[in-house]
């Protein structure tokens, strides 16, 4: 299972006559794109195309999820598996990453489960996405038709479109390219060798009400915990689904660019071997969540690993999922690190998770959600702004002339748990 | 919310679904519930089912409420 990730800088975007990637400057057929979007889905009513760079005076309100243009190149099957393209096993061949850009699917599902992006001022420090090139779909959905209807509606249009742009990639020759192996390093072909086996488990928000993640299209609530080899990531066979709550939630772009396994790659055979990755779930009931937090233990056993780095998805009742994981691999002699982000409180005082225990002695902080941020008004906003007023993390007068002031919460990925941003914390 | 109506005197049950957070947040006597977008009900049964469903719950928390414990119990079935 190699795969080499072929990375093109786009250092612009442009709107043009036909689409195509030169120089590093994205053009693109405005029409086509969103043509290719909704593909004759009946149940979108319109979608309009924006483009936001870094360093604009722009705010883009509602977002669900941000998507990275990549194509599939060589080997088996294609991008985002089981939603676009077949059900073959991808992970192997050649990628191309249209690295810089995103596509971020813009307008209102449920409204207080979406999030937001400022492309310059104070918001800016907080997402990675406000330094990406992003093409936003603003997409409205036909009246009448059910949320989840909706939410898939947008999830493909989104999808489409990242795949349409990432053609322009196809052919071009990339500016960086990396090989990932699985299982490269010595230690995980004998069994045990000096280093310290290290597995990655990959927890996946699955609760239903439009929290959902997909792997290779299949919903991940129906899924018993499994083994994904990570070079599959990188091809999109996991996807967001999530209207939840978005400083916490893991964008398709945040899986496409996991930044745990891409760490766990670089230090394998170094000082570890990356022995392997496991998929979970968070469901919403409690035989559910010992069902899975019991399994996936059970692989990682069967994986023979010293320790495991476990990365959790959204905030609440997936905390217990979490500590049931630290607590039975703990108990296993598996030592357990989690990247968690904390909801404290707006003075970090609150206990920050839902739930603990004490077996859980390794954590990494990426942030408090509840923190307040002051966000000055933006000279454009591509989207809605008074939808921040109903949005987890703003309240009713969160917008005023000054603009936005809500908690961190709202903004995409500000407290992402895979470690995509900076912000942590540490005890004292 | 169970702790506070307990400092006033008042004993309290928590139903509650995903037990451990019950646990960690230190309720004295819980109730494990259905799920968490339903926590009282179960909207894939028929409605004699789940009404028969929620009695038992209804009644296993007054059944809680009035049974003594000397430390956090979980009334399960």
């Amino acid at each position: 299972m190699r795969l080499e990730l072929g990375r093109i800088r786009v250092r612009d975007v442009v709107w043009s006559r036909r689409t195509f990637l030169e120089n590093g400057i994205l053009h693109v057929n405005r029409d086509e794109l969103v043509d290719r979007a909704g593909a004759k889905d009946t149940r979108i009513a319109s979608i309009d195309a924006e483009i936001a760079r870094p360093g604009e005076h722009v705010r883009i309100i509602p977002i669900k999820d941000a998507i990275e243009p990549r194509v599939k190149v060589e080997g088996r099957g294609g991008m985002f598996p089981g939603l676009i393209s077949g059900v073959q096993t991808v992970g192997q061949g050649r990628t191309h990453v249209l690295e810089g850009c995103s596509v971020l699917t813009v307008g209102q599902i449920v409204g207080f489960q979406e999030g937001m992006i400022d492309m310059s001022g104070p918001g800016a420090a907080f997402s990675t996405f406000s330094r990406l090139l992003n093409v936003c779909l603003i997409i409205e959905a036909r009246e009448g038709l059910s949320r989840h209807e909706h939410e898939e509606a947008v999830r493909m249009a989104g999808l489409r479109a990242a795949v349409y742009l990432g053609e322009a990639g196809r052919r071009i020759s990339p500016d960086e390219l990396v090989s990932y192996e699985p299982g490269r390093s010595s230690g995980a072909h004998d069994g045990r060798g000096d280093l310290p086996r290290i597995a990655y488990l990959y927890m996946l928000l699955s609760q239903g009400l439009l929290h959902d993640t997909f792997l290779y299209g299949r919903d991940m609530k129906t899924v018993l915990p499994t083994l994904i080899c990570a070079t599959e990531v990188m091809d999109g066979a996991i996807v967001s689904g999530n209207c939840v709550s978005a400083c916490d939630k893991n964008t398709t772009y945040h899986h496409q660019n996991n930044p745990i396994i891409a760490e766990l790659f670089k230090r394998d055979g170094k000082d570890l071997t990356f022995a392997g990755t496991v998929v979970t779930n968070a469901n919403v009931t409690l035989k559910d969540k010992e069902r899975s937090a019991d399994y996936a233990v059970k692989l990682l056993e069967m994986l023979n690993v010293d320790g495991v780095i476990i990365s959790k998805e959204g905030f609440g009742n997936p905390d217990a999922d979490a500590m049931m994981l630290c607590a039975r691999l703990e108990e296993e002699g598996i030592a357990t690190t989690l990247v968690t982000d904390e909801f404290a409180g707006a003075d970090g005082q609150s206990q920050s998770l839902a739930d603990t225990t004490p077996r859980a002695d390794a954590l990494v902080s990426v942030g408090n959600a509840n923190e307040i941020v002051m966000l000055p008004r933006p000279e454009i906003v591509i989207g809605n702004e008074r939808i921040i007023e109903r949005m987890a993390g703003g309240q009713p007068g969160s917008l005023s002339e000054h603009g936005i002031r809500a908690e961190l919460q709202v903004i995409l990925g500000a407290t992402n748990e895979l470690g995509f941003e900076r912000l942590s914390a540490r005890e004292e | 919310m169970a702790k506070e109506i307990e400092r006033a005197g008042i004993p309290a049950v928590h139903v509650c679904t995903i037990v451990p957070i019950s646990k960690t947040v230190g309720a004295n006597r819980i109730v494990p519930a259905i799920a968490i977008p339903h926590p009282l009900g179960d909207p894939t049964r028929t409605p004699d089912k789940e009404k028969a469903l929620r009695r038992k719950l209804v009644e296993k928390a007054l059944e809680a409420l009035q049974t003594g414990i000397d430390g956090q119990t979980v009334f399960g079935d």
